[in-house]
């Protein structure tokens, strides 16, 4: 009996060590501290591995286990073993704690006016650890000429992220474009540009060295001055045949000096745009 | 000197890269629901390329110990936190397995200007977690990842990597 005592008791106090267990969070918040609960009796070894996060530690079961805000840092999942004889293990989920900062892309950077969908923005709330905020929240999208609204759309987040498109406005200028998710805001520029040249019209002379050719300031057909730049081409037809020159706009005008003795017709086009024709008589 | 020491590590990179090659990670992706932007053919397969490559990279880094894997599949916050865990893990001398990877991944935003992809992957594999290489926990997990990817030069890279509940 005396003998059986000792045996029994082991085997009860290791019976007791192999039962120890823990009990991790459901869940918690990035960044805030939490407690994992331990059963049993005795030393056991605690491990805890999620994302950016691996920690060995010594504990005595039937204690609690402080996680410290900066073990909880990342979102994601982690697992919690804790070893005596056996090893027992549960797993929890970090979330994203609040919004701290709007990534905010926006497309393009520069865009012809009148454009159909050509400005796209797309936002992504983020917490002060960089996890990506999946809980819905509300951005608010505005789009600003000058001091004019021109376009405003809240949209809520899904799966962390919010988006808008629309189209380019009808005057050239930079284009303000906002996104806001309670007191954080993001902003960025779009510089909107005139279109495809509309309604080329010249006019010409003859000098000593040929024909001076130029035409009138060159403007897309919402009235936006077209860009320095921009290549007009001059064409002359006479008696020898056809001849092209190409000049690109110099504030706001662009000219060409045409080598045609004979009558001659000039014509003129940038882009798909064409303009009136120029008749020239020969040269006295 | 120097040269067994490059001998050594360009055998040692090599059985990496062979483990790697050998390890099974099986991917399948759905981009028929992306949205607003519709994933041309061509993006979808090298999407699947590089988000299998990445994964294959994890495996590596996190079992070895290793940085390099990292290098070429992960940018921003999933390179900085898989980097950490790396690191952490060399300290503590815990060491993770990503053993008969199968992804299930669907492509549910695509931008307008095809900038960025959100993926959701139901992943499930067989996750080891080794303290000096001795198994202290081995689980047949489902983790549902959110992914975020961009492109790059000539490939797409995993911005962010966030194991969730659930979608």
């Amino acid at each position: 009996m005396r003998r059986l005592l000792p045996i029994c008791t082991a085997i009860c106090l290791s019976t007791l060590c192999a039962a120890q267990d823990m009990h991790a969070p459901a869940s918690a918040i990035a960044g805030e501290e939490a407690t994992i609960s331990t059963n049993g009796s005795g030393k056991a070894t605690f491990y805890l591995l999620g994302p950016g996060v691996s920690r060995k530690s010594d504990v005595s079961l039937g204690s609690e286990v402080q996680l410290k805000a900066q073990d909880l840092q990342n979102a994601g999942e982690y697992f919690a073993v804790l070893c005596s004889d056996t090893c027992r293990s549960s797993s929890f989920y970090v979330t994203a704690a609040k919004p701290a900062g709007l990534t905010f892309l926006v497309h393009p950077s520069r865009v012809p006016v009148g454009q159909g969908d050509a400005v796209s923005g797309v936002a992504l709330p983020f917490d002060q650890f960089r996890n990506l905020v999946l809980t819905p929240e509300t951005v608010n999208f505005h789009l600003l000429e000058g001091t004019a609204s021109v376009f405003s759309r809240s949209s809520q987040t899904r799966d962390g992220i919010a988006w808008f498109r629309t189209a380019s406005q009808k005057s050239a200028g930079t284009l303000q474009v906002d996104a806001s998710l309670g007191d954080l805001s993001a902003r960025r520029a779009v510089q909107q540009v005139a279109s495809d040249p509309c309604n080329l019209r010249i006019k010409g002379e003859r000098t000593k060295a040929g024909i001076l050719v130029q035409t009138e300031p060159v403007r897309d057909c919402a009235g936006n001055p077209v860009p320095d730049g921009t290549i007009v081409s001059f064409t002359a037809t006479d008696g020898n045949g056809r001849s092209t020159v190409d000049a690109p706009i110099k504030q706001g005008v662009a000219r060409a000096q045409l080598e045609a003795p004979g009558a001659t017709v000039i014509s003129v086009a940038s882009g798909v745009a064409m303009g009136n024709e120029l008749r020239i008589g020969a040269q006295p | 000197m120097s040269r067994i020491v490059t001998i050594f590590a360009l055998l040692l990179a090599s059985s990496l890269s062979s483990f790697g090659a050998d390890s099974a990670v099986r991917v399948q992706l759905d981009s028929t629901k992306a949205s607003p932007r519709s994933v041309e053919s061509l993006t979808e397969q090298v999407i699947l390329r590089d988000y299998r490559f990445a994964w294959t990279s994890i495996a590596q880094a996190l079992e070895f110990n290793t940085l390099d894997p990292l290098e070429g599949a992960f940018t921003g916050e999933s390179k900085q936190v898989l980097s950490q865990s790396v690191t952490s893990q060399q300290r503590t001398g815990l060491s993770q397995r990503y053993v008969d990877q199968n992804h299930k991944v669907q492509a549910v935003f695509y931008a307008p200007e095809g900038d960025v992809i959100e993926l959701h992957d139901t992943a499930e594999y067989q996750h080891q977690i080794l303290d000096s290489g001795k198994l202290i926990h081995e689980e047949h997990v489902v983790v549902h990842y959110i992914v975020l990817m961009t492109p790059a030069a000539d490939r797409w890279m995993v911005r962010h990597l966030q194991a969730v509940p659930q979608f």
